[in-house]
């Protein structure tokens, strides 16, 4: 538990394990976010980061250890916990039949927010965003990128103390990955909150995360600052990536048998 | 390049256990993979589908086989017995075709969005396989959704009309009218589909684009009309069509019977007795009936045609052009149960599926109170109308809370990392029913004011009522919510969930339907008594439902 006086720890995951049938999604994770701090989670396809993300905002039950966000369980004292994430999913699925702004309306409604101020932050994260244009089509009609910028101006609303961010980039134009960055950066460092990002792209953690940590078929096989995970290896965390998932001698087989043909 | 039928066939094979697992887990729409194994997820998939077919085709069977009973001379006595023999048949007839159309037209609304959202068509294109072949694997997948219902309808209504008519030819003369209902209801279903997702799907917001696309579903849901039209409007349209053929300007037998699909349902008699026997002397029925069934035929096999390619322009269909209206910049924020409410509305008015289900008892509403209102029965029959109006409203409204809580479906996987609790949750589409119950029992009021003279009683009825279909909805939305909670999955659209919304659907019509019966038992003896036991017995149910739907949700979130 926290001392009286200390400032709260927003995430914290203790030996984390989820399962899908036989197949192992997480085990034995454990990690811990500090507040004010961007955690990059890295991770090949299908390495375990959004099992992750999702038993941290309770769409997945851990099989056993546990997740607590600011002290709350978030698969059983749910509000509690929820009201302190911001979410963006790594597939963008929203309600197709809803407008940008009935969405957020309902997002806001249900986070029981005050109609003036989140109509300013709302408007100006899509401004920034180049979001405006389509505040009043239907999501359906959105691109991919599209649709993850009005997650993110979802997640952001509430100016949530822990942001939980899957992928967040991935469909996004280079203009907006910069202002999504910065938006980030600003959130963490204003000491609003901290954020934990799930990604493959190295080039992102290298420029946005304070520490990372490296998942391979579900577990954690390497943690630190950028700066560690760089010395260790080369000065490059792409390197350092590959030999911490052991993937480096099977990528220059791959290289070696492709030149072969 | 020319297509294949047989590669055709075996791509669709391969596609169709991806389209029936996002009919049942509609992950794409946000839902969490099973925790199966796949090869258990497919055969789950491919089960249900098979038993929301089996549902739909064994309504479409018992409407065919009862038939039947309406087509004797025992039926036709009491409903129109001055109406010629043939034209007797002819109209069952038609109401039996028009109803298999609407059914299956209905399904194909039911099954669309799936349809729509899932990518397997664009997959197949880039294929190394010709153009022609991916039309037919689309043909065939989008057949596949309505096989079983469309093989009930060629297959039992020829068998129910032979037995009814005591002629094997009768029979034989019926399937060309019943694969015509077929192709036409498939055409119907992928034309309104576009439709669909062009100007009602693709609506961008404000209150007035609203209103419209509320306009446009009403003419959505009028097909599913059918069922009801046919039990209850039926008799009085047969004895209309009776009283306007006997009175009616000359010719107007051959103007009906020139009608779809009139020929098409006039072809048994024909085939039984060699003529339309009472449609008057010479051969202008008979030359109507078969120059109208040989241009309908005609048409139907265009129309099996078009859909030969149709189906894969209809997966390309996009929202039609770019809206520049910016409406209205300020979020309106409501408490989480209105939101919920808002939200559901919204979401109805760009998804017929939902809309039909809160259409329904309106339109309901808008029928017995029209009914009412130019039949002029005195006072009080007028109240006894206006009351078993407001009865079937809330039965209509209570029968369809498990549909309301499948809203969420969309979206489900988002809302459940929002702080929403169950609660208000279950509130929110609680108050979606309520809504639509007051809404249709004010429609028959105002109506059927110039009738009733004393608008009181019914009020007092309406709002005694009331509780009972609180009760109702908090029972099936809590049932619900359990499963849900349990299971991660909410039950999906009607076509894909309909066993288990009609397994909820049932104790929620019980429990609205149980104060009506003692209502009208109590009032044989004095009306005061059976508004008492009315009113009692709802407040009663409404304090158990709650209890157990809001205190068993506990706070934590869905």
């Amino acid at each position: 538990m926290e001392g009286a006086t200390a400032r709260p720890t927003p995430l914290v995951i203790d030996r984390l394990t989820v399962r899908y049938g036989e197949r192992v999604g997480i085990q034995d994770l454990t990690l811990v976010v500090r507040p004010g701090e961007i955690y990059g989670l890295l991770g090949s396809n299908g390495a375990g980061k959004s099992t992750t993300m999702k038993t941290i905002v309770g769409l997945q039950r851990p099989d056993s250890g546990s997740v607590r966000v600011f002290g709350f369980d978030p698969t059983t004292g749910g509000v509690e916990a929820k009201q302190r994430i911001g979410y963006v999913p790594e597939t963008p699925l929203l309600f197709d039949a809803l407008t940008p702004w009935e969405f957020l309306e309902f997002v806001a409604s249900v986070r029981r927010m005050e109609g003036e101020a989140v109509t300013k932050r709302a408007a100006r994260y899509a401004e920034a965003l180049q979001l405006t244009p389509e505040l009043h089509q239907p999501i359906a009609t959105l691109s991919m990128g599209n649709r993850q910028k009005v997650l993110l101006v979802a997640a952001l609303l509430h100016r949530p103390p822990l942001l939980v961010l899957d992928e967040p980039f991935h469909s996004l134009d280079p203009r907006a990955v910069r202002i999504a960055r910065d938006l980030l950066r600003q959130h963490a460092s204003e000491g609003r909150g901290a954020v934990l990002i799930s990604t493959h792209t190295m080039e992102v953690a290298e420029r946005l995360c304070d520490r990372a940590g490296i998942l391979d078929r579900g577990r954690l096989v390497g943690e630190g600052t950028i700066s560690e995970l760089q010395g260790s290896h080369s000065h490059n965390l792409e390197e350092a990536f590959l030999k911490l998932t052991r993937e480096d001698e099977g990528v220059r087989a791959a290289v070696e048998s492709l030149g072969q043909e | 390049m020319t297509g294949s039928w047989r590669e055709a066939y075996r791509l669709q094979q391969r596609a169709f256990p991806e389209l029936a697992y996002e009919a049942i887990y509609a992950v794409r729409q946000g839902n969490l993979a099973p925790n199966f194994p796949p090869s258990e997820i497919a055969r789950r998939s491919m089960r249900r589908v098979v038993q929301s077919k089996l549902l739909v085709s064994i309504l479409l069977g018992l409407v065919a086989l009862g038939t039947t009973a309406v087509l004797g001379p025992t039926a036709k006595s009491l409903l129109a017995p001055d109406l010629a023999p043939a034209l007797y048949v002819a109209t069952v007839l038609v109401g039996l075709l028009v109803l298999e159309l609407a059914l299956i037209w209905w399904t194909g609304l039911q099954v669309l969005p799936t349809f729509l959202s899932s990518p397997i068509l664009p997959t197949l294109e880039t294929l190394p396989v010709p153009s022609a072949t991916v039309d037919r694997a689309g043909f065939l997948l989008f057949l596949r959704l309505f096989d079983l219902p469309a093989a009930t309808t060629v297959v039992l209504t020829p068998i129910a009309v032979g037995l009814a008519l005591h002629s094997v030819l009768a029979g034989l003369a019926i399937l060309p009218g019943a694969i015509s209902v077929v192709v036409f209801a498939l055409s119907l279903a992928l034309v309104t589909g576009r439709f669909f997702v062009r100007h009602v799907q693709g609506s961008p917001g404000g209150s007035s684009r609203m209103a419209l696309r509320w306009a446009y579903l009403v003419l959505w849901a009028i097909p599913a009309f059918a069922m009801y039209g046919y039990v209850t409007i039926g008799p009085r349209a047969v004895a209309w069509l009776s009283g306007v053929v006997a009175t009616g300007p000359a010719g107007i037998v051959d103007g009906l019977l020139a009608a779809y699909p009139f020929p098409l349902a006039s072809l048994p008699s024909l085939a039984a007795n060699g003529a339309l026997s009472g449609t008057g002397s010479g051969p202008g029925p008979v030359l109507v009936v078969l120059a109208g069934s040989l241009a309908y035929g005609l048409l139907t096999i265009l129309l099996a045609g078009w859909l030969l390619t149709a189906p894969r322009s209809l997966t390309t269909t996009r929202a039609a052009g770019a809206y520049t209206d910016s409406g209205s910049l300020r979020l309106v924020t409501r408490s989480a149960p209105v939101s919920i409410l808002v939200k559901d509305l919204r979401i109805a008015s760009r998804t017929p599926a939902f809309a039909f289900l809160i259409l329904l008892p309106l339109l309901d509403a808008v029928a017995i109170g029209g009914w009412t209102l130019l039949s002029g029965p005195d006072p009080t029959e007028a109240l006894n109308i206006a009351s078993a109006a407001a009865a079937t409203a809330a039965l209509l409204a209570t029968f369809f809370s498990p549909a309301f809580f499948a809203i969420e479906l969309m979206g489900y996987s988002y809302t459940r990392t929002l702080p929403l609790s169950q609660r208000s949750l279950i509130l929110g589409k609680v108050l979606l029913v309520a809504g639509v119950y007051l809404l249709s029992a004010g429609t028959v009021l105002v109506i059927t004011l110039a009738r009733l003279f004393d608008p009181l009683p019914f009020a007092l009825f309406v709002l005694a009522e009331l509780p009972a279909v609180l009760a109702a909805a908090f029972l099936e939305i809590g049932i619900l919510v359990r499963v849900a909670r349990r299971r991660g999955l909410p039950i999906t659209n009607l076509y894909s969930g309909s066993w288990w919304a009609t397994a909820v659907a049932v104790p929620g019509v019980i429990v609205a339907g149980a104060p009506l019966a003692l209502f009208e038992l109590g009032r044989a003896s004095s009306p005061a008594l059976g508004m008492g036991l009315l009113a009692l017995v709802a407040i009663v149910e409404l304090g158990g439902a709650a209890t157990f739907s809001l205190l068993g949700a506990g706070g934590g979130t869905n």
